[in-house]
């Protein structure tokens, strides 16, 4: 890692500190009911993410990882708390109110890619359009160009590797210009090879402005982020920046 | 707020110098190679086996609706026609001083209508050659053969002077060719022209010429029996008319038939609603599994989209509109079929064809969608239930 002065660090967790945040959480709690009783997954999880951040979010399994992204992702909403979301109080949202603002502000990629098995990479990069508004080949043709995949655009998912079908499905959480970009494993089922072809497009994601909340357990992964959210038991445990200087210094 | 995020959230038409994170514009215009119809296809070519199965399901459910509604429109009309072969429905029998003449029989045929069969029977107790008793009938054989065309004869008779011998009758006569009988100490030869066998009280008769008869006799016809088309209502209708008009008759319906008719026709109508429904049922349940089964492989899918913004309306939508597709085309093909079964059954059982009824598509095409909708129900409220966050994890 490159070596960064205590006051280059300093300033780089400053510009972190006022930016805009993206993603804020006061007081979440997320609750389910069991045979045993009810299991608190998420305990009083307060934390921003500040717009074009890279946040990787870490911890065993069973320590609220998921419920976590689900909440983030807006595929759940929060039993006590308030989520908000670009400037949108979240946890007040209706089912209809929330599908709406998954479609405009969530880019989601899969572990397990979910892609359509009987749409091309291309309209599968446009199902994505589908739901958000309108759909457009030639937009969704510079998506897969991008992530290195416009020769490929014509095939079925059946017909392409682990690694291109992530990064398809990376080109279709991408194509709606989406403030959020929350990647569940994005790694996890892919060869070292593939592994780094898709890190290395997250960090031009990320250079260009996403900000990206990544759940992983891949340290490599994790180390990619400027700062890193650890979960143990439902509870938060936010990591100072990490990265960000030689980010920055990049 | 960072420089770089500021101008991502930017459109891309304020910020010119910041490319698209994906590298695409954000100009949005539909050119559309992504749409409803076109997923729609796709998933059904997809799932071939699956929507080949709900598919025949929904054939077989067409086309015995349209074979059974063809022949029900029809079914009257040909089982009228069948229990008109069964012989008189009204008999009307001259009362008092009232003479079945001709005159009477044309003002019969007028108050029941041209469509009836009105036969006029005269009858006489005569001797054959042999000394036995016999009961001869003056008849016309034209309007019998019409009305009684169940009868089993070898040869109907043709001249003024054939007989026709009852099975049981020939056997009281010496001479089949030369039929000598007396009545009242009057001779006639007649000539049997063909043999007649019911297994009823005419097997022990002998059927003349109403001319000949009359002749012979000098005895008037006292019955009329009458075929009256169109059903128990009809023949109601035609007594009571008869009873109005010529007071003089006493007018009787063959019960035994009317009422049979009546009640095969209803019994005949209750079968094809309980089977239709039978079927309907059948085919619902079946269909019912496909497409739950269809739900549960592609729940995944569906999370996806929910994930990327569906709504739940959107997906039920899609799920409902595959299942109506699939309704739709197993419609119409159900209606091809099942037109060309009630052809062949028509032909097969009533002698005629049952011509298709375009008129009953729309209702073979209304009730599959039913079908389809209502088995879609279920399947349905998974797609409400869906867990997009737990799908798609792989759990």
């Amino acid at each position: 890692m490159k070596m960064v002065s205590e006051a280059q660090r300093q300033h780089a967790e400053a510009m972190l500190e006022h930016a805009m945040p993206v993603i804020q959480l006061v007081g979440v709690s997320r609750e389910y009911a069991s045979r045993s009783g009810v299991v608190r997954a998420l305990d009083d999880a307060s934390f921003t993410i500040g717009a074009g951040e890279w946040v990787a979010i870490t911890g065993p399994s069973g320590s609220g990882k998921s419920t976590l992204v689900n909440l983030l992702g807006c595929l759940d909403t929060p039993t006590s708390g308030k989520l908000t979301i670009d400037g949108e109080e979240v946890h007040a949202m209706s089912g209809s109110e929330l599908d709406r603002f998954r479609a405009d502000k969530i880019g989601f990629v899969f572990q397990q890619f979910h892609l359509i098995p009987y749409l091309s990479a291309l309209e599968n990069v446009m199902l994505a359009q589908y739901f958000h508004s309108m759909t457009n080949a030639d937009d969704a043709r510079r998506a897969l160009e991008r992530v290195g995949l416009g020769a490929r655009a014509d095939h079925l998912p059946s017909e392409l590797s682990g690694g291109e079908q992530q990064r398809v499905c990376i080109a279709r959480a991408l194509i709606n210009d989406p403030p959020i970009l929350l990647a569940d494993e994005p790694t996890g089922n892919l060869d070292a090879a593939n592994q780094k072809i898709v890190a290395g497009i997250l960090r031009e994601l990320h250079a260009a402005g996403s900000t990206i909340v990544m759940v992983t357990h891949d340290p490599e992964m994790a180390a990619l982020a400027q700062r890193k959210i650890a979960l143990s038991h439902g509870k938060v445990f936010c990591h100072p920046v990490q990265h960000v200087v030689v980010k920055l210094a990049q | 707020m960072t420089a770089a995020s500021v101008a991502r959230r930017k459109p891309m038409s304020e910020n010119p110098d910041m490319g698209h994170p994906s590298g695409f514009s954000g100009d949005k215009k539909s050119n559309g190679a992504v749409s409803l119809p076109r997923m729609l296809v796709r998933s059904l070519k997809f799932r071939r086996a699956r929507s080949l199965s709900a598919l025949a399901a929904l054939t077989v459910s067409a086309m015995v609706a349209t074979a059974l509604l063809t022949l029900y429109a029809d079914l009257d009309a040909k089982l009228h026609r069948e229990f008109r072969s069964f012989g008189a429905n009204v008999v009307a029998t001259a009362s008092g001083a009232v003479a079945l003449d001709e005159g009477m029989l044309r003002q019969v045929q007028g108050v029941v209508g041209a469509d009836v069969t009105v036969a006029p029977i005269a009858y006489a107790v005569a001797t054959t050659d042999r000394g036995t008793s016999v009961v001869v009938a003056g008849v016309d054989f034209a309007a019998m053969q019409k009305l009684d065309s169940w009868w089993k004869v070898d040869a109907w008779p043709a001249g003024t002077n054939d007989a026709l011998l009852g099975q049981r009758a020939a056997g009281f006569i010496a001479n089949e060719r030369e039929v000598t009988l007396s009545y009242a100490g009057k001779a006639v030869t007649l000539h049997g022209a063909g043999r007649l066998s019911t297994g009823g009280d005419e097997d022990s008769r002998i059927y003349v010429p109403m001319a000949a008869f009359t002749a012979w006799t000098g005895v008037q016809p006292t019955v009329l029996e009458m075929q009256v088309p169109g059903g128990a209502e009809r023949v109601n209708a035609a007594i009571a008319a008869l009873q109005r008009a010529m007071p003089g008759l006493h007018v009787e319906p063959v019960r035994a038939l009317v009422a049979g008719e009546s009640r095969i026709v209803d019994r005949t109508h209750s079968l094809m609603y309980g089977a239709m429904l039978l079927i309907a049922l059948t085919v619902a349940i079946s269909v019912l599994a496909t497409l739950s089964a269809s739900v549960l492989e592609r729940r995944r899918d569906f999370a996806l989209m929910k994930a990327l913004g569906a709504s739940q309306g959107q997906l039920i939508g899609h799920f409902l509109l595959e299942a109506l597709v699939i309704a739709a085309a197993g419609g119409v093909l159900g209606y091809v079929l099942g037109s060309g079964v009630a052809w062949a059954i028509g032909e097969w059982n009533f002698g005629t064809a049952t011509l298709p009824r375009v008129s009953l598509l729309p209702v073979v095409l209304a009730l599959n969608l039913a079908i389809a909708a209502a088995a879609a129900l279920f399947p349905a409220r998974v797609l409400r239930g869906l867990q997009p966050a737990a799908l798609l994890k792989g759990e």
